[in-house]
């Protein structure tokens, strides 16, 4: 099953992604992490350091290319397949792919293919994939997220981060992209404009399945550089995205 | 078959990871080392399948050790040439077995073993086994095979070091596989995205125009993705053998760019030029003054002697247009002996951005080397001309063929000896094309339509104004 987690920059949408990565670590399944936002701090926020991207492997091959490394009788998808293999950060609950800068000067069209392909084929052997998109839309557009279940799109109570939702919903529809199941997540809600907030997310058009609580404790930990993956079980944000995830996994 | 290996044998397990996580040892790979190796060897003992080093249950669960296959086979048909082929197919074999993992080929391979195999019994002469029956079915000219897995440190050293020199000899032999030996090209058409009528032929001497796939990454594309953008093409019947006309090539590239191109010649800028996608890493232009042919690279940032830089010139020519007296190609293509061979090579090379230039040391015949001038040379038509005078480049019988006849022409009095050619531009004066275009439409009402086919059109200014 893969879960891609999008929305305006800031609004949270790391902050999903970490605690669902926390969550489906311990059902015991193998689970994909894809850090598909080269602005987000995918890596900290999981408590591991940055590390060599996809975008780093396509750098480095066209180097070995151009400096002509590569041996006649080498193919090409092998040593990518290789390389990606060696750009994932394995701990024993989950891995980690960061893709990393999309490519320089220069088309690489043939490069990117395969790439596809490849990451399409690691990808096969895991039970979860949680993606952390980009905050923009440009993953839309470019059907990145073709094969996605479910995506979830997090706005924070601002008026623009609701419009980027409901821009995502609309785009979607647009591009005849079909997700099994398309949500909202109101994040940081403050317990006095909740209301309001529900009634503002319906014209959204997208389903709202969960709120998370304003919370003092990622205050903190952001504060600290503390990784939120290590947020207490009991947390309030913890509580509201495992109740998300029950229900996406009851429809899923 | 495999009834006494304890994991299943199927290609349905290809495409298998092992995760850290979920793996008991990893063997080669980037923290270890090892390598794989097929060698014809006629005292080859068939059936003989052995690990030389400890065996999976002496290893510590989540270490990596060195690791090697040595796979040594025999048959009337089998020569050495094919080891190289044969040996490809160990990735695809190795990873039928469930709970082995194998990744990439030769002295970088990388492979695991899942705990789940261990629990299973699995072990590495089990590995051994199903490789040797896999290879015999999957190539009759096998008659016999013996399988040796080494995982001592000091043995896998000395074979990799070993092996490491039987693949740089197969390296130069791949080098100088040419066009000639073999019976199938590669069409790509990956960039039709955005150039729909484009399609890019692949074959051992003409590599991808975006440098980034060669004739054996074709191969491997169209097997890992056989309905992918990248296919076989039958060679067919030669049309014409120096400009690389072939009638297959003709009839698919016809088919896959709507008829918008109905024939290609592959080494040659002249008449049907191969097309261009937007990805070339360089173009090659004619220099209809010089009669010769220049080449600028896709990072090189200045003008060239046309005046216009890449940028410009690839506008023009790419998005699968076929325009005569251009053509995209890839840096590895110049490094090719069918390199525009049908238009004299590199005797019509009269302009090379200096890195380029640098990077074909060696490619480049001696006696043309120096005579090629660069962006420290010459920035424009008449002092390409100067230099190419002045270093006795090849061209000049061209040029001082091509002034002869324009001589004729005027019934002017005897040529005398390269004057003409220096005067062919005057001084102190360049003329920058301002526009080179393949097919034109002039705006133009009242029922009048002007269309110029393939115009060049030189002006010393172009003024444009509101009316």
């Amino acid at each position: 099953m893969i879960i891609a987690v999008s929305g305006k920059g800031g609004t949270g949408k790391t902050l999903v992604s970490s605690i669902l990565v926390k969550l489906l670590s311990k059902t015991g399944k193998d689970l994909l992490v894809i850090d598909a936002d080269p602005d987000s701090n995918m890596p900290e926020t999981l408590g591991l350091y940055p590390h060599k991207t996809v975008g780093d492997v396509r750098e480095d091959l066209k180097k070995d290319i151009t400096d002509g490394n590569i041996p006649a009788g080498m193919n090409k998808w092998d040593i990518l397949d290789y390389k990606i293999m060696e750009s994932i950060v394995e701990t024993p609950d989950f891995d980690l792919l960061m893709m990393g800068r999309p490519e320089g000067s220069g088309c690489y069209c043939a490069v990117n293919n395969m790439l596809r392909k490849i990451i399409e084929n690691v990808s096969s052997n895991y039970d979860f994939i949680v993606i952390d998109t980009e905050a923009g839309l440009e993953h839309l557009s470019r059907r990145t997220t073709q094969s996605v279940d479910t995506m979830l799109v997090v706005s924070d109570s601002s008026k623009r981060g609701l419009q980027t939702a409901s821009r995502v919903g609309t785009l979607a529809k647009d591009l005849e992209i079909s997700f099994k199941n398309l949500y909202l997540i109101l994040n940081r809600v403050k317990s006095e404009n909740k209301e309001e907030l529900i009634i503002k997310a319906k014209e959204t058009a997208i389903e709202l399945v969960g709120i998370i609580p304003d919370d003092k404790d990622i205050a903190e930990f952001d504060l600290k550089g503390r990784p939120l993956i290590q947020l207490p079980d009991d947390s309030k944000p913890v509580i509201a995205v495992k109740k998300i995830l029950d229900k996406i996994l009851d429809n899923g | 078959m495999f009834s006494d290996i304890p994991v299943d044998v199927s290609p349905m397990h290809e495409g298998e990871r092992i995760r850290a996580a979920n793996m008991y040892v990893e063997l080669a790979g980037p923290k270890s080392i090892g390598a794989e190796l097929v060698q014809v060897d006629e005292s080859v003992e068939d059936g003989k399948y052995e690990v030389i080093g400890p065996e999976l249950a002496e290893m510590t669960k989540g270490e990596i050790y060195p690791f090697c296959i040595k796979i040594n086979i025999k048959g009337e048909k089998l020569e050495k040439e094919l080891e190289g082929v044969i040996e490809r197919r160990n990735h695809d074999l190795c990873n039928y077995v469930q709970g082995f993992m194998h990744l990439n080929q030769r002295d970088q391979i990388w492979c695991r073993v899942s705990t789940e195999a261990i629990d299973a019994g699995f072990k590495l002469v089990d590995l051994a086994k199903a490789i040797g029956i896999l290879f015999k079915e999957e190539f009759p000219i096998i008659e016999e095979i013996s399988v040796t897995i080494l995982t001592q440190k000091e043995e896998v050293n000395d074979f990799v070091a070993n092996a490491k020199e039987i693949y740089s000899l197969r390296d130069e032999r791949a080098r100088e596989l040419s066009d000639e030996d073999v019976d199938v090209f590669y069409g790509c058409t990956m960039c039709q995205s955005f150039a729909p009528t484009h399609m890019c032929v692949v074959t051992p001497d003409r590599t991808a125009l975006c440098g980034a796939i060669n004739w054996f990454d074709c191969r491997a594309s169209a097997k890992m993705d056989p309905d992918g953008s990248i296919f076989e093409i039958e060679k067919g019947e030669v049309l014409e053998d120096v400009k690389g006309e072939y009638a297959n090539v003709n009839n698919i590239i016809s088919q896959k760019t709507q008829g918008e191109t109905e024939k290609v010649y592959l080494h040659s800028v002249f008449e049907y030029p191969h097309t261009s996608c937007g990805c070339f890493e360089a173009v090659a232009f004619y220099i209809p003054e010089l009669d010769g042919i220049g080449i600028v690279n896709r990072d090189f940032g200045g003008e060239t002697p046309l005046g216009i830089p890449f940028s410009s010139m690839a506008g023009q020519c790419s998005g699968g247009k076929q325009v005569e007296g251009f053509t995209g190609l890839s840096l590895e293509y110049m490094k090719s002996p069918k390199f525009l061979q049908a238009d004299g090579a590199y005797e019509r090379i009269v302009w090379l951005p200096s890195e380029v230039k640098q990077s074909l040391e060696g490619f480049i015949p001696e006696d043309i080397f120096d005579k090629i001038p660069t962006e420290e040379d010459a920035t424009n038509i008449s002092d390409v001309k100067s230099y190419l005078l002045e270093k006795n480049h090849p061209i000049l019988e061209r040029i001082d063929k091509l002034s002869d006849d324009v001589e004729d022409e005027l019934h002017e009095e005897e040529p005398s000896e390269k004057v003409p050619i220096a005067e062919v531009t005057e001084p102190n004066q360049e003329f920058i094309p301002a526009a080179s275009i393949p097919e034109m439409t002039m705006p133009i009402s009242g029922g009048v339509k002007i269309i110029f086919k393939n115009a060049k059109i030189y002006a010393e200014k172009v003024i444009i104004k509101k009316k």
